[in-house]
C-alpha cells in the first residue's frame, strides 16, 4: 500500500506545484492520475520514487517512511517507465532488460531466463528480438521493451509517466491491451500518469483528477464519468464522454423502473384491461400487487392472449416463463449485444436478489442516447 | 626535381634511415605522452564539469587560452619556469591537447538524451553506474573524436618543440631549413605527415572497436 500524506512540493518557497496532497492507493490496483500541463501530476508520481523529493507531508510504502530509505534501494523496488522509452542505446534488448538483475547480481541464466519470459509475455518473440538493439525496432516495440524493463527485478509497484502518448493511436491501443493483460497476470499496483481521458478510463481502476497541485476528485471511472464533483471535473471529462465510453453505462443507468406488472392470481381479462391501460404490449407477472420488491415469476405478452380467448383463463398458466433478464451491473453494450442476439424487444433488470427492479426496452436505450448526446 | 634528384631523394633517406626512425619514435614518444597525459587528466576534468555547470565555463575558457596562444609563443613563456627539453615540450604539447579533449568529453556526456539518464536514475542505478554504464559509452565516440583532433594537432605542433630541444622529426626540418637543404626538410616532413595520417586513422579504427554496436548503427541510419 502507498499512501501520500499531506504532501507539498514547491519551489524557492512561493511556485507550488503540489498541495497538500493525500492519496491512497491499495496494492494491485492501478492508479490514473490525470490532469492538465502543470497540474502537479508528474511531480506527484516522481515523488513515490524519490525521483523528486517533497517539500513537506509523508510518503509511506508498506507503513515505511521512503525518506528513511536508501533511495537506490528504493527505486529499485518500483518500475519506471517514462514517455520517451529511454532504453538504452547501445545495449541489446536483452541486456536493457537484465540490467537492474544484473546489478542485483543474479546469476546469467536466471536474468536470461527473466528477460526471455517478459519478451513472451509482451508478444515480442525472445528468440528474435533478444539479441537486437534498440533501434532496430519500432516506437511501440521499444515501449514493450521499456515496459518489461520495468518489470524485471519483480517488482510490486510500477510507475508510468505518459508511457504512451507518443505513440500513435493504433500502437498505443495495442499497448494499453498488452498493459491490461500483463495487470490481469502480474497484480501490481501502478500508477500511471496521463493527460487522456480516454486512456484513463479505460486502464484505471481508479482516477485521481489534478487540477493547481490538489486532487478534486479520486473515484472509479464509472463514478467520475457519472458524478463528476465539480465543473472543472466535468469539463475535463468531457460531456459526452459517457457516450464515448458505453461500457461505464449499466442496466440500472438505462433501465426504466415503472415496470407494468400484473399478480399471477389475476385473469386474462384483467391483463387485457391493464395492457389498454398502461398502453404497454406486456407484463410483467409478480406473486402479489403489492410493491414490495420480488421475483418476476414470468410475463404475459398481448399475442398470447389472443390466442388465448378464454377470458376466465389464469395468467399462471397462459404466462411464459423463460423470461430473460440482466443483473443491474451489466453494462449497456453487454445488453444490446444479447437484446440483438436473442431478438428482444426488451429485457428485464433484477437486482442482487434477483428482484425485479426495472426494464429495458429499445425506447428507454434511445432516450439514453437523447440524454447523454444532446446534453 | 627531376628523376635523377628523386633517386638520390630514395638513397639520401635509406642513407639517414636510422636516424630518421629514431627522431620518428621519439616524435611518437612525445605527442604520445602528451596526448595519454591529455586524456588521463582531460576527460576527468570534462566529466567533472557536466556535474557541476558553473566550473564548465571557467575550465572551457582556461583552456581555450592556452589553445587561443600561438605555439611558439607557448614555448617561449615556458621556457623560463621549465628551461628546454622533453620536459616542458611534452607540457606545452599536454596544454593544447587538453582542449579539445575536455570539450570533447564535456560534450559527449551532455549530449546523452536526458530520458535515458532519467530511465537510468529512475531504474535504481546509481550515478556511477549511470557514468560508467551509460554516460561514457555513449559519449565515446565524441570523446574519441576529441582524442583523435588532439593527436593530429600535436603531431604538428610537436615539430616546433624540437626548437626548445625535445628532439623528433621536427629536428630534421628546421636543420633543413637551416641549412638549405630541401632533402633533409622533407626527411623530417614526410614522415610527420605520414604519422599524423597514420594516426588518426589507427585512432578511426580504434573508435570503431569500441563504440558499441547499437550507437554505431544509429549514426550509419542518420
Amino acid at each position: 500500500m502507498i499512501e501520500l500524506k499531506n504532501v507539498t512540493k514547491s519551489y524557492d518557497n512561493n511556485k507550488i506545484i503540489v498541495d497538500k496532497l493525500n492519496l491512497k492507493i491499495e496494492k494491485g490496483e492501478f492508479i490514473v492520475l490525470i490532469g492538465e500541463s502543470g497540474c502537479g501530476k508528474t511531480t506527484t508520481m516522481k515523488m513515490i520514487n524519490r525521483l523528486i523529493e517533497p517539500t513537506t507531508g509523508k510518503i509511506y510504502i508498506e507503513g515505511k517512511d521512503i525518506m528513511s530509505m536508501d533511495p537506490i534501494e528504493l527505486r529499485r523496488k518500483i518500475g519506471y517507465v517514462i514517455q520517451k522509452v529511454g532504453l538504452f542505446p547501445h545495449m541489446t534488448v536483452g541486456q536493457n532488460i537484465e540490467l537492474i538483475p544484473m546489478l542485483q547480481k543474479w546469476d546469467k541464466a536466471k536474468r536470461k531466463a527473466r528477460a526471455m519470459e517478459l519478451l513472451d509475455l509482451v508478444d515480442l518473440p525472445a528468440n528474435e528480438y533478444y539479441n537486437r538493439y534498440p533501434n532496430e525496432l519500432s516506437g511501440g516495440q521499444q515501449q514493450r521493451v521499456g515496459v518489461i524493463r520495468a518489470l524485471a527485478a519483480n517488482p510490486n509497484i510500477i510507475l508510468m509517466d505518459e508511457p504512451f502518448s507518443a505513440l500513435d493511436p493504433l500502437t498505443r491501443e495495442q499497448l494499453q491491451k498488452a498493459l491490461l493483460k500483463l495487470q490481469d497476470e502480474l497484480q501490481k499496483t501502478i500508477i500511471f500518469v496521463t493527460h487522456d481521458m480516454d486512456e484513463a478510463i479505460k486502464l484505471g481502476d481508479k482516477i485521481a483528477v489534478m487540477k493547481d497541485g490538489k486532487i478534486l476528485q479520486y473515484d472509479t471511472p464509472e463514478q467520475i464519468l457519472k458524478n463528476p464533483k465539480d465543473d472543472f471535473v466535468e469539463y475535463f471529462v468531457g460531456k459526452n464522454r459517457l457516450w464515448k465510453s458505453p461500457e461505464m453505462l449499466f442496466a440500472r443507468d438505462i433501465m426504466n423502473k415503472k415496470v407494468a406488472t400484473i399478480s399471477i392470481k389475476r385473469s386474462h381479462a384483467h391483463a387485457i384491461e391493464l395492457m389498454k391501460e398502461k398502453g404497454v404490449n406486456t407484463l410483467v407477472v409478480l406473486d402479489t400487487e403489492s410493491s414490495k420488491p420480488q421475483q418476476p415469476l414470468g410475463i404475459v405478452r398481448k399475442k398470447d392472449l389472443k390466442l388465448n380467448e378464454k377470458h376466465s383463463a389464469k395468467i399462471k398458466d397462459i404466462m411464459h416463463t423463460d423470461l430473460i433478464t440482466v443483473p443491474e451491473s451489466m453494462n449497456m453494450v453487454d445488453v444490446l449485444n444479447l437484446m440483438a442476439e436473442q431478438q428482444l424487444k426488451n429485457v428485464f433488470v433484477i437486482d442482487d436478489n434477483k428482484n425485479l427492479s426495472g426494464i429495458i426496452t429499445q425506447s428507454s436505450i434511445l432516450n439514453v442516447i437523447t440524454e447523454v448526446v444532446t446534453d | 626535381m627531376s628523376l635523377n634528384s628523386q633517386t638520390n631523394f630514395f638513397e639520401f633517406l635509406s642513407y639517414r634511415a636510422d636516424e630518421i626512425i629514431r627522431l620518428l619514435f621519439e616524435h611518437i614518444q612525445i605527442t604520445g605522452f602528451a596526448v595519454l597525459l591529455a586524456i588521463l587528466i582531460g576527460v576527468p576534468i570534462g566529466i567533472f564539469i557536466t556535474r557541476k555547470e558553473k566550473c564548465a565555463n571557467i575550465i572551457i575558457g582556461i583552456a581555450n587560452i592556452f589553445q587561443t596562444l600561438p605555439s611558439l609563443a607557448l614555448f617561449g613563456l615556458i621556457i623560463p619556469f621549465l628551461g628546454i627539453g622533453i620536459t616542458p615540450s611534452i607540457f606545452v604539447l599536454f596544454l593544447y591537447a587538453l582542449l579539445p579533449i575536455i570539450k570533447n568529453t564535456y560534450i559527449g556526456i551532455n549530449s546523452v538524451d536526458p530520458s535515458i539518464i532519467e530511465a537510468g536514475k529512475g531504474m535504481g542505478m546509481k550515478s556511477s553506474q549511470i557514468l560508467r554504464m551509460v554516460e561514457l559509452p555513449l559519449a565515446l565516440p565524441m570523446i574519441m573524436g576529441g582524442i583523435r583532433i588532439s593527436t593530429v594537432i600535436n603531431i604538428g605542433t610537436a615539430t616546433i618543440a624540437s626548437l626548445i630541444g625535445a628532439g623528433g622529426l621536427g629536428d630534421l626540418i628546421f636543420k633543413g631549413i637551416s641549412m638549405n637543404d630541401s632533402y633533409l626538410t622533407l626527411a623530417g616532413a614526410i614522415p610527420t605527415s605520414l604519422l599524423a595520417i597514420g594516426a588518426d586513422t589507427l585512432l578511426g579504427m580504434i573508435e570503431n572497436a569500441l563504440v558499441p554496436k547499437g550507437i554505431a548503427k544509429v549514426q550509419r541510419d542518420g
